[in-house]
C-alpha cells in the first residue's frame, strides 16, 4: 500500500543515496565540459582563457579523429561479432555432457581473471611476436614468413587480444541462457521434425536473444574505451592506425599536456558512446521488455 | 495406421533399472491409458515410445515396421508434453505450423490445416497471439492443435491436464475424448489420476515400478483387479481392504469390498457393526467413515445421498457376498 505519505518518506529516505550519486556524476562531468572550453596546456602556464568551443574545433579537424573515430566502432564491431559468435558455439559445446566438465568450465573462463595489461603483453611478446612469438614458430615450421601481427594489422591485432578477454564473459552469460531453455521445448521441436540447425535457429537462437543484447550492451560500455591493450601493444600505431578516442584523448592531453583539448574529447567520447547507446537500445532493446 | 507393439522393452539408466523388459500391444485407434503412481515410470515409457529414450533392450514396432532405432520425427507420432512445451517467441499461427514448416508441407496446405485445427480447438480468435498471452486451456490445446496437423499414426500425452485447475480439467477430458472419437486415431495417454484413466480410457494399463501390473478396460479393472496394488489404485473411494480373522472366513489372507457394495442400515443382526466417524453429503451420494468395526481402522461406505446418519451413530453394514475380491498372501486374485 503506497499511500502519498509513505511514498514522500520513501524518496526523502532514498534522497542522500541520490544527492552523492549526483554530485559523483556532476561534478567530474561538469569539471570537463569546462575544462574543454579554456585554454589550458600544463606546458604554457599562466591565464587559462576561456576560448568557446576552440577546443573542439581544434580535435575534430585533427587527422586523427576521423580515424580515431572509425577505429573505435571498428573495435567495438569487430570484437562484439567475434565474442557472441564464439561464445553462442562455446556456450553450445560447454552444454553437452563431456568428460571434465567443471575444469573446461573453469578454462573457460580463465582469461576473465587476467589484468588487460598483462593480457595484451602476453600476446604481444609470446604469440604475435615474429621473432619469438609462438605464431611467428608456427609460419617457420610451415616455411612461411612471419606475419607481423602489430604492424601490418595492427587493429586486427587488437581486436583479437579483446576479443579474447571478453570471450569468456559472453560464454558464460550465454551458457547460462542455453541451460535456462526448457528441454521439452527442444524435445517437442526435435519430435517436429526439426533437426539441429532448425533447432539452432527457431528455439535456441531466439531464447538466446535477450542474454544476447545483454551481452552487446554491457560490451559495447566497456569496448568503447579500451585502452590499456593499445597502450602496451602497439601505442596507437603505426601512424594512428590503431589508435582509438580513448587513446586519442590521452595522446592529446597527456602526451601534449593539453587539459583543455583532452576535456574537449572526452566530451566528444561521452555524447559518442550515448549516440551509440541509444542506437543499440533503439535496435536491440525491445528486446529486452516483453 | 497407429499400431504399436512393444517387445520386451527395457529401460535403464545407468544400473538403476527403471521399466523392466516389458510387452505391450496397442491397437489401432484405441485410447489407451498408462497409469500408476509418480515416479512408476509412466513417462519413461511413453519417451521410449516417442524416441526421446532409447531402449536399452527390446523393440518397438509402429505399424509392423521396426522402429527402435528411428528418431522422433520419422516415427509419425505426435507428443503434447505436460508443460505444453509451446515456442514462446512464435504465435500461436507459428506454433501450429512448426511442424508443417519442418516438413515442407506447401503454404497453402498449411493454412487449410491450421484454419481446421483452430476451429475444431477453438483457437481461431487466438491464432495471432504469443503463448504468452493464453490461459493454460488455451495453451494446451495450441499443444494439441500442434500435434493434430502432423496428422500423426499416434498422439502421446504426457499428463497434459496436470497443470490445469478442477473445472477445466474436466472440460479438457471430455475435448480430448471427443477429439479421439472424431479423429479415430490411437492415443496414448499418461496420468496419475485414475479417475481420468477411468473416463477417457478403453484401455487400461496400470503400472507399478515399471512393471505392468494389469491391462483391461475400466470395467475390467474395476471388477476383476488381477491384485491387491490394482484393487487399491483403481476406484474412489478406494476398495476397503480387510484382512484377519474376517479374511480368513472368506479363504483368503485379504479381502476387498468397495464402498459402493456395503449396504448400511440397522446394526441388528448385520454382520459388521460400527460408528460413523465422519459422513460427506456430497447431494447424490453421502461416503460413510465407519469405525470400531474392528475389520480394519476404517471402513468406507457408500451410502444414499440422503441416508440420516450423522457423526456418532451405530450402524450395521452388510456387504454383498457376490462383490468381495479375495487375494492370498502375495496379493494375487483367488
Ligand atoms: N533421465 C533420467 N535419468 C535417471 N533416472 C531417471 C531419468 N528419467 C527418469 N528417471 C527415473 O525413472 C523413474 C520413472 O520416472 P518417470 O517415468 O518420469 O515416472 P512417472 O512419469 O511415472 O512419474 C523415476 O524413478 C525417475 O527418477
Ligand atoms: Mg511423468
Amino acid at each position: 500500500m503506497a499511500t502519498q505519505h509513505s511514498r514522500a518518506a520513501a524518496r526523502l529516505m532514498i534522497s542522500p543515496a541520490v544527492v552523492v550519486l549526483l554530485l559523483w556524476m556532476i561534478v567530474p562531468l561538469a569539471l570537463t565540459l569546462y575544462f574543454s572550453t579554456l585554454r589550458y596546456n600544463l606546458l604554457m602556464p599562466g591565464a587559462n582563457p576561456f576560448v568557446g568551443l576552440e577546443n573542439y574545433r581544434y580535435f575534430f579537424t585533427d587527422p586523427a579523429f576521423t580515424t580515431a573515430l572509425v577505429n573505435t566502432l571498428l573495435l567495438v564491431g569487430g570484437v562484439l561479432v567475434i565474442t557472441v559468435g564464439g561464445g553462442i558455439a562455446l556456450a553450445l559445446l560447454l552444454d553437452q555432457e563431456m568428460f571434465g566438465q567443471g575444469i573446461v568450465r573453469l578454462l573457460v573462463i580463465a582469461p576473465f581473471f587476467v589484468m588487460p595489461t598483462v593480457s595484451a603483453l602476453v600476446w604481444k611478446n609470446m604469440f604475435m611476436d615474429p621473432v619469438n612469438g609462438l605464431f611467428g614458430y608456427i609460419a617457420r615450421a610451415f616455411g612461411a614468413q612471419p606475419f607481423e601481427w602489430l604492424t601490418a594489422a595492427p587493429l586486427f591485432s587488437i581486436i583479437l587480444i579483446v576479443s579474447w578477454q571478453w570471450l569468456p564473459f559472453a560464454t558464460l552469460i550465454l551458457l547460462t541462457a542455453i541451460q535456462s531453455l526448457s528441454s521439452e521445448q527442444l524435445e517437442a521441436a526435435e519430435m517436429d521434425g526439426a533437426g539441429f540447425g532448425s533447432k539452432f535457429l527457431w528455439i535456441i537462437l531466439p531464447h538466446l536473444a535477450r542474454a544476447i543484447t545483454v551481452v552487446i550492451l554491457i560490451q559495447t560500455i566497456f569496448l568503447l574505451s579500451i585502452f590499456a591493450e593499445i597502450l602496451v601493444t602497439t601505442g596507437g600505431g603505426p601512424g594512428v592506425a590503431s589508435t582509438n578516442l580513448t587513446y586519442l584523448v590521452y595522446i592529446q592531453s597527456l602526451l601534449q599536456f593539453d587539459v583543455g583539448l583532452g576535456s574537449a574529447g572526452g566530451v566528444v567520447a561521452i555524447v559518442l558512446a550515448n549516440i551509440v547507446a541509444i542506437f543499440l537500445m533503439r535496435m536491440i532493446g525491445k528486446n529486452l521488455d516483453a | 495406421m497407429g499400431r504399436i507393439v512393444l517387445n520386451g522393452v527395457r529401460k535403464a539408466f545407468g544400473e538403476v533399472e527403471v521399466i523392466p523388459p516389458l510387452d505391450l500391444t496397442i491397437e489401432d485407434g484405441e485410447f489407451v491409458v498408462f497409469v500408476g503412481p509418480s515416479g512408476c515410470g509412466k513417462s519413461t515409457l511413453l519417451r521410449l515410445i516417442a524416441g526421446l529414450e532409447d531402449v536399452t533392450g527390446g523393440e518397438i514396432s509402429i505399424d509392423g515396421r521396426d522402429a527402435t532405432e528411428l528418431p522422433p520425427a520419422k516415427r509419425g507420432l505426435a507428443m503434447v508434453f505436460q508443460s505444453y512445451a509451446l515456442y514462446p517467441h512464435m504465435s500461436v499461427r507459428k506454433n501450429i505450423a512448426f511442424p508443417m514448416r519442418m516438413a515442407g508441407l506447401p503454404e497453402g496446405e498449411q493454412k487449410r490445416r491450421i484454419e481446421a485445427a483452430a476451429k475444431a480447438l477453438n483457437l481461431t480468435d487466438y491464432l495471432d497471439r504469443r503463448p504468452g498471452q493464453l490461459s493454460g486451456g488455451q495453451r494446451q490445446r495450441v499443444a494439441i492443435g500442434r500435434a493434430i496437423v502432423r496428422e500423426p499414426s499416434a498422439f502421446l500425452f504426457d499428463e497434459p491436464l496436470s497443470n490445469l485447475d478442477a473445472a477445466l480439467r474436466v472440460g479438457m477430458r471430455m475435448e480430448i475424448g471427443e477429439l479421439h472419437k472424431s479423429l479415430a486415431t490411437t492415443m496414448v495417454y499418461v496420468t496419475h489420476d485414475q479417475v481420468e484413466a477411468m473416463t477417457m480410457a478403453d484401455k487400461i494399463v496400470v503400472l507399478r515400478a515399471g512393471r505392468i501390473e494389469q491391462v483391461g478396460t475400466p470395467l475390467e479393472l474395476y471388477r476383476t483387479p488381477h491384485n491387491l496394488f490394482v484393487a487399491g489404485f483403481i476406484g474412489s473411494p478406494t476398495m476397503n481392504l480387510i484382512g484377519g480373522a474376517e479374511a480368513e472366513r472368506h479363504g483368503a489372507r485379504t479381502i476387498g469390498v468397495r464402498p459402493e457394495h456395503i449396504a448400511s442400515g440397522s446394526p441388528d443382526g448385520a454382520p459388521w457393526v460400527g460408528t460413523v466417524g465422519l459422513s460427506e453429503h456430497l447431494g447424490s451420494d453421502t461416503f460413510l467413515y465407519v469405525h470400531g468395526t474392528g475389520l480394519a481402522e476404517t471402513v468406507t461406505v457408500r451410502a444414499d445421498g440422503e441416508v440420516p446418519l450423522r457423526h456418532g451413530d451405530r450402524v450395521g453394514l452388510t456387504p454383498n457376498p457376490d462383490r468381495i475380491h479375495r487375494f492370498d498372501a502375495e496379493g494375487s486374485r483367488l
